[in-house]
């Protein structure tokens, strides 16, 4: 199966931020020239995810909400030390946690060479421990060079 | 004026030269898996913390390294980059040549805001003589000087130089220096109290997370090292933020000082008002 590989890199400026990258995977589909395929959508960190979901404020603040009472910043973590490997604090286990729960990747399928979603699908990338510098991938899979 | 008093620019992407430098001043700071900062980020980084100026501090060692890791001169370009953001303090290495021609520009020329040093890594005790020329000098400039106190999480690094009881002759031969112990001389903090209660040019900063986190580590000190009441009745006016950023977590430590319960005083004396008149600069 034909693979492609394009790395993209945005910089966060909030702590917690929902950043909606449909636009950016649509337009990395429509350039591939892969007309029937899956793309996959891949977080490069640990305190930040990939997840898909309708893109309206009111949603937007009741998964920030959902999320920060399942994992709370109060909360007494472990990951809460000096670590010797990065000679600093770490300060993010909420961010790791949250990570966690909302996944690191999605996947959606590739239609006569645009992107096939449901309508009210949206994809973001969603940072947990910002600002910061964050990577993420697009892996996009050719079904016709699979049968070809 | 929310400032922090204690930020290492060693990764700055306006300061940037390339992979060996980075990997030096990584080395020389001990901080690892970082990546170059835009001073876009740094924006950012600040205005979720809340604060409006952060103080750079030059890192010359040069007896150990060869060359400063952040020049005086880097640090100016930074400042000059972007005056609204940041003040700038100069380093210099009193164990190399010419060190006090260099300091003396770094004053007058590039109009640096004080000095810098970290005398547990010099592996020199505050009372050195070779540092009598160094304080003489700031005092004819009218600059402070912040000393790395405490522990230092730099490797090569050993505690007995940076003692806060080693820094009190300094303190009581120069009343007029005005000396700032970073880290709140931990895990010494109470000594430190006792240098500030005692001597009035004595300023600590804040630049302490080394266990837990930043309000854990923060509720520590203020009220368990140190009594709440200590803070806000004798101690706030010589207390000054820092985050040793990127070594802390610079946001989490500013927000967990609003959550200690001290007065709004207490806390504009601590956020800023404290830096300036440390740095003797006139509000307003």
């Amino acid at each position: 199966m034909a693979k492609q590989v394009v790395y993209q890199t945005i910089w966060t400026d909030q702590y917690t931020q929902m950043v909606n990258i449909t636009k950016q995977i649509e337009e990395v589909v429509q350039s591939s020239g892969v007309q029937n395929g899956m793309v996959t959508v891949l977080s490069m960190h640990t305190t930040a995810g990939i997840t898909v979901n309708e893109g309206l404020e009111c949603l937007e603040q009741d998964i920030d909400e959902f999320l920060t009472k399942l994992v709370p910043e109060s909360a007494p973590y472990h990951h809460a030390r000096l670590l010797p490997d990065y000679g600093s604090t770490a300060g993010n286990p909420t961010g790791h946690l949250k990570a966690m729960l909302v996944g690191n990747h999605c996947h959606l399928l590739i239609q006569n060479g645009v992107l096939e979603k449901g309508s009210a699908q949206e994809v973001y990338f969603y940072e947990f421990d910002g600002p910061s510098k964050r990577t993420y991938c697009v892996i996009l899979e050719d079904f016709d060079k699979t049968f070809s | 004026m929310f400032i922090d008093i204690h930020v290492h620019p060693n990764f700055y992407e306006g300061i940037d030269k390339g992979k060996e430098m980075f990997a030096l001043r990584q080395k020389g700071l001990n901080i690892h898996k970082n990546s170059i900062a835009t001073i876009q980020h740094v924006k950012n980084q600040m205005k979720c913390a809340g604060l409006d100026k952060l103080c750079l501090l030059a890192q010359d060692e040069s007896s150990l390294y060869g060359q400063p890791l952040v020049s005086n001169q880097e640090v100016a370009g930074l400042v000059n980059q972007a005056p609204e953001l940041f003040f700038g303090f100069a380093s210099v290495d009193p164990l190399t040549d010419h060190w006090e021609e260099e300091l003396y520009f770094a004053f007058q020329e590039l109009h640096l805001n004080g000095l810098s040093l970290n005398l547990s890594k010099l592996k020199l005790y505050p009372t050195d003589d070779r540092l009598q020329r160094l304080y003489e000098i700031c005092l004819e400039e009218d600059k402070p000087i912040l000393f790395h106190c405490g522990c230092s999480y730099e490797h090569d690094t050993v505690a007995k130089y940076s003692h806060p009881l080693e820094f009190e002759e300094v303190a009581s031969s120069y009343p007029k220096l005005r000396i700032g112990l970073e880290h709140f001389g931990w895990p010494w903090v109470k000594d430190t109290a006792m240098l500030m209660l005692k001597y009035q040019n004595v300023y600590v900063d804040t630049a302490a997370l080394f266990f837990d986190n930043a309000l854990e580590f923060y509720r520590y000190i203020f009220t368990k090292e140190y009594e709440w009441t200590w803070v806000e009745r004798s101690l706030r006016h010589q207390i000054m933020f820092g985050s040793d950023n990127p070594r802390f977590e610079q946001i989490r430590m500013a927000h967990a000082l609003d959550e200690l319960g001290f007065s709004k005083k207490t806390l504009d004396l601590i956020k800023g008002e404290n830096a300036m008149e440390f740095m003797g600069i006139k509000n307003g």
